[in-house]
């Protein structure tokens, strides 16, 4: 682990300031993850910001009913939460089939909108290919073992995928990102919170190196406690997603389609909303042959390599499976 | 006389210690001015070092001192028995040369008064290489044109074996199948990894502190490497957070610890992070295993060739033996078993829970099963066919054999009559395709000899010593018990100590066989110690008042027996030894392809039961462990570097919790009568033998697909 200094924060504006005089800082949460990668040697910060005595770590109700969660939130506590298990299941089940109980006690909001890839080549410094770790220095995964890699939305750069169980259900429930930069607050939509890779891998977010998250706000949707996450993994518990969906339906009579959200994990550089789903879904009738062909549509320009065309059917086979379990909710 | 204990599911003797966390492992022992140390190692897999360039770590803050070969001193190679290829472990010594075999490879180790000082300074070494391109998969041409057949396991058991004639035996079977199972590399994963605390005490006296279970062995390995003599070294190790099959042999971090903490004249703590785990101390190596095997019209046996191609390190021969069941397990006039050897770019492989077995049983279950089903014959009816009266590879009676019984009763209480056989037929209320599936177990009962000295002291406690070793099985617990049946006394009189060199010898743990052969020397010292008590006193004391009379006369502070036993040798040479089992599982399989156990049914026969509560905790760690193998687990290198991509436990999967089934374990019971005074047999591995086969029959059964390539991941099913 490289040498750093370490800081404790009082307040959001003294968090700011203190990173922007640090260009080469980062902001402590949880830990879960940042520690892990600093023992690896793929973050090497010079200086640490606690934020953890921050007093964002409430979880509000809005005028409009929607919901303000706070960056310090632990992930334990929000899936526990009665307003987010009753208004939106799909985020609370999201939470809790990620990581373990140990992590997810520790894990904040903020720090899980900031998760990074499990590609290998970028968890392991001694893999000299990787342009998400070290710029222009190849992609190892693109001819190498790529079984959890992108089939969604990759460059030839970068074939990582997004590992968040939450971040999926957040990208379906069109949450938005609150932050505090050095002059002000400013609202990032979901969908344009974490980046494709393109040929700047290396950034996998829109915020600013001197930005903090402060809050994440669920808007007010009715037909969210319609909703569900499905995840599809090698082990019952404490795996990565090999593909993950959040789905939730507004059925009308007849079973008709009013509105739908559909996002997907595990298939690409960010969690992949389903435009393309959503778009067949809407107006018709909900059934496997809708579902079908809603599947279909996403995947249609799906690329995958030699170790993960599985995720191509698994992908349709998942969004068919979470969308009829949403149908049959009462 | 107290009520004998034997037999009963005593509870563990150490499971306060353990669960107070009061049991001290290896990485735990504080010493005093104690360092610590981190690996330096190749980040390439074939090639050579040019220049290590120490200039930036040297100068890193708490530093204390850097051991590479150019300053390491000459360890002397290994002793002979170590230093064969194809013995297991390392049989060269650290820092041999300059030559890189795979990555990972121990180049040096950084000294600094923090473990994250260390490790920092370790990472600004900066390595010189001249790098070749690794050779990775058995299929590689490099690889194929060196391969070679190895004539023994170990230096033991045949692994290129004939009887009667397989092609003629095929040409006139009615039912055949002809198919290649593979099984991935695979890594022991025990939670606590290798760690080594080394503290010269004077410039000829070693003590170590290091997760063993080979405590004499390592004695000896680390005695020859400083050419000190055997006595000089101690190694110390209470416990041990797991083995399976790792821990049992000579990796070159102990020598490295020791050489360092001669260079920079403190101890120093040398503990392997979890990565390194997977790189520099043992895996299973992969295997491809051919299977081609007849059957006549009645559904006998008429041939059954097994041929296993598998890899090794370039400077090793290890083997995985994974035909050895396959020379006698079923009836069958026409054998032949041969195994391949490639070298491959990669860490050498070395025993993992039934070396041989897992794999090899895995591959010989599944092909029964396939030709069970081509023929239109339940699996078990299947195997009672084929039952094998004797070993008809050794030409030899089995000492005691009830796996008729273990078929018998499982099928019983697993419901094994309500399988439907017509694959994909059986659906669970949510949709889930079920199946159920079935494996033989076995495993060899082996037993070596051993020492053991039993201490009564003053206050009427008795200490019964052997260098053997705890690795989590229950050896504190068993032995207690022998002791305490043998003396007559309460088993809260006795504390069985272990894990030191300095105890009288006892072999490594391994092979199943720790009770068959420590137990023989626990009651045997105890036996004479009870004889030595009885002698001058005659009787063993009851009270305060017969222990201080006893004292008074023998004129001793402590009343001492030794004992060394070695196995019956009559017995070995006319019997075959095996423990054996039947499982059975219930899998479910979603439209996913996702593979969960819900049930699984074991039966074993295993001889006697010591303690059957730790016996059921044993074969059900070995089951699940075999779930693991056969659902998850997989060590993959990266074609191009040879470097592992997934060298973690989120990466690499081992069964958790929630994949746990619905266990119903059950023992036969029945003591063999020709392991005299013990009538109990091996049962540390046999748990995993079988299961994953048991799971792909199962996942053949719900889903009609049969998969022959390990983990049967949702990749496979999709």
């Amino acid at each position: 682990m490289n040498p750093f200094t370490y800081s404790r924060a009082a307040d959001a504006d003294q968090a700011v300031t203190a990173i922007s005089s640090k260009p080469q800082g980062k902001f402590l949460g949880g830990g879960t993850n940042l520690i892990d990668l600093m023992k690896m040697g793929v973050e090497t910060p010079n200086e640490l910001v606690d934020i953890n005595r921050l007093p964002l770590g409430q979880i509000e109700e809005l005028p409009d009913k929607g919901l303000r969660i706070g960056a310090l939130a632990r992930n334990s506590d929000v899936a526990k939460h009665e307003l987010i298990k009753t208004r939106y299941p799909v985020l609370s089940e999201a939470l809790l089939s990620g990581a373990s109980p140990q992590l997810r006690n520790m894990a904040t909001v903020g720090g899980n909108l900031l998760q990074r890839t499990r590609c290998y080549y970028f968890y392991d410094p001694a893999f000299p290919a990787c342009n998400k770790r070290k710029p222009g220095s190849g992609c190892g995964a693109i001819d190498g073992y790529n079984r959890i890699h992108a089939i969604l939305g990759q460059s030839e750069q970068c074939i990582a995928t997004n590992p968040s169980d939450m971040c999926v259900a957040l990208t379906a429930l069109d949450a938005i990102v609150r932050v505090r930069g050095p002059n002000a607050e400013r609202e990032i939509a979901f969908g344009d919170f974490h980046r494709l890779p393109g040929d700047t891998p290396e950034r996998d977010t829109n915020l600013r190196p001197n930005e903090l998250i402060i809050a994440v706000d669920l808007p007010a949707i009715s037909f969210a406690a319609r909703s569900h996450y499905l995840k599809a993994r090698d082990r019952a518990s404490y795996a990565f997603a090999l593909v993950s969906v959040a789905a939730a339906l507004d059925l009308g009579s007849n079973k008709k389609i009013n509105a739908a959200r559909l996002a997907l994990g595990g298939v690409a550089h960010k969690p992949w909303r389903a435009n393309a789903a959503e778009k067949i879904l809407i107006g018709q009738e909900a059934n496997e042959k809708t579902f079908r062909a809603a599947a279909e549509a996403e995947l249609a320009l799906a690329k995958a390599y030699k170790y993960n065309s599985f995720k191509i059917e698994l992908a349709k086979r998942a969004i068919i499976r979470a969308l009829t379990i949403v149908a049959e909710m009462s | 006389m107290s009520a004998a204990v034997i037999g009963q599911p005593l509870p563990r003797v150490d499971g306060r210690l353990k669960v107070t966390g009061r049991a001290t492992y290896a990485a735990e022992f504080a010493r005093p001015k104690l360092t610590y140390g981190a690996l330096i190692q190749s980040a390439i897999a074939n090639g050579r070092v040019v220049k290590i360039d120490l200039s930036a770590a040297k100068s890193a803050p708490g530093v204390i001192g850097i051991l590479t070969r150019e300053n390491a001193p000459h360890f002397r190679p290994y002793p002979d028995d170590l230093s064969r290829a194809d013995a297991p472990g390392e049989s060269r010594v650290p820092l041999h040369d300059d030559e890189i075999h795979y990555a990972g490879q121990h180049l040096g180790v950084v000294v600094a008064e923090s473990f994250e000082q260390a490790t920092y300074a370790a990472s600004l070494v900066g390595v010189t290489y001249q790098t070749q391109p690794p050779v990775v998969t058995l299929d590689d041409e490099r690889a194929q044109k060196n391969a070679t057949s190895p004539a023994k396991f170990a230096g033991r058991e045949a692994l290129q074996v004939k009887r009667g004639d397989v092609d003629g035996g095929l040409a006139t079977a009615a039912h055949k199948i002809d198919f290649v199972y593979s099984t991935p590399i695979e890594n022991h994963n025990p939670i606590e990894t290798y760690s080594t605390t080394a503290e010269w005490e004077a410039s000829d006296r070693l003590l170590i502190h290091e997760c063993t279970r080979g405590i004499k062995q390592l004695q000896r390995v680390v005695a020859n490497g400083f050419a000190l003599p055997q006595e000089n070294v101690r190694i110390v190790c209470p416990f041990i957070g797991g083995a399976f099959g790792s821990k049992g042999f000579q990796w070159s971090h102990t020598l490295l610890a020791a050489a360092a903490a001669k260079q920079v004249q403190r101890p120093v703590k040398l503990t392997l992070t979890r990565p390194q785990m997977f790189d520099s101390a043992g895996q299973r190596a992969r295997t491809e295993q051919r299977l081609s095997i007849g059957a006549d019209k009645t559904g006998k046996l008429v041939a059954l060739r097994h041929a296993t191609t598998t890899h090794s390190s370039p400077t090793h021969d290890y083997t995985e033996p994974c035909g050895n069941t396959s020379r006698m397990l079923y009836s069958c006039p026409n054998v032949e078993v041969s195994h391949r050897l490639v070298r491959l770019n990669l860490t050498t492989p070395c025993p993992m829970r039934a070396p041989g077995e897992t794999p090899g049983v895995f591959a010989l279950e599944c092909a029964l099963d396939e030709l069970a089903h081509e023929i239109g014959v339940d699996p078990v009816e299947f195997r009672l066919r084929n039952y094998a009266e004797i070993d008809e590879y050794q030409n030899k009676p089995w000492s005691s054999k009830k796996l008729r019984e273990c078929y018998q009763r499982g099928a019983e209480k697993f419901g094994w009559s309500n399988r439907n056989k017509k694959p994909g037929s059986m659906r669970a209320a949510e949709g889930s395709q079920i199946g159920f599936g079935m494996a033989t177990a076995i495993y060899p009962a082996g037993q070596q000899k051993a020492g053991a000295t039993a201490i009564l002291n003053k206050d009427g406690t008795v200490v019964v010593r052997s260098a053997t070793h705890e690795i989590g099985t229950g050896t504190y617990t068993g032995m207690s018990q022998f002791a305490a049946d043998t003396l007559g006394i309460p088993v809260d009189r006795i504390r069985f100590e272990l894990g030191d060199s300095q105890f009288p010898e006892a072999p490594n743990n391994g092979g199943s066989w720790l009770t068959a052969s420590v137990a023989p020397a626990v009651m045997g010292a105890c036996r004479d110690l009870k004889k030595k008590v009885v002698d001058i006193a005659g009787n063993w004391p009851n009270d305060s008042t017969q222990l201080t009379n006893l004292f008074e006369r023998a004129g001793q502070e402590q009343i001492q027996a030794e004992f060394n036993s070695e196995p019956n040798k009559e017995e070995r040479e006319k019997n075959s030894f095996f423990s054996y089992g039947a499982i059975f599982v219930e899998v479910h399989v979603d439209t996913l392809g996702q593979v969960r156990v819900k049930r699984a049914v074991g039966v074993y026969d295993m001889g006697r039961m010591i303690n059957p509560r730790l016996a059921r905790s044993q074969i059900l760690g070995g089951m699940l462990f075999g779930f693991s193998t056969a659902l998850m687990e997989a060590t993959v290198p990266d074609e191009k570097t040879g470097r592992i991509v997934n060298p973690n436990l989120a990466e690499y999967q081992v069964a958790v919790h929630a994949d746990t089934p619905e266990f119903d374990i059950d023992f036969i019971n029945e003591p063999d009568p020709h392991m005299p005074d013990l009538g109990a047999r091996g049962i540390g591995e046999i748990g995993i033998v079988g299961a994953p086969a048991a799971v792909a029959n199962a996942v053949f059964n719900a889903t009609g697909k049969r998969v022959r390539d390990l983990p049967i991941t949702p990749d496979q099913l999709i």
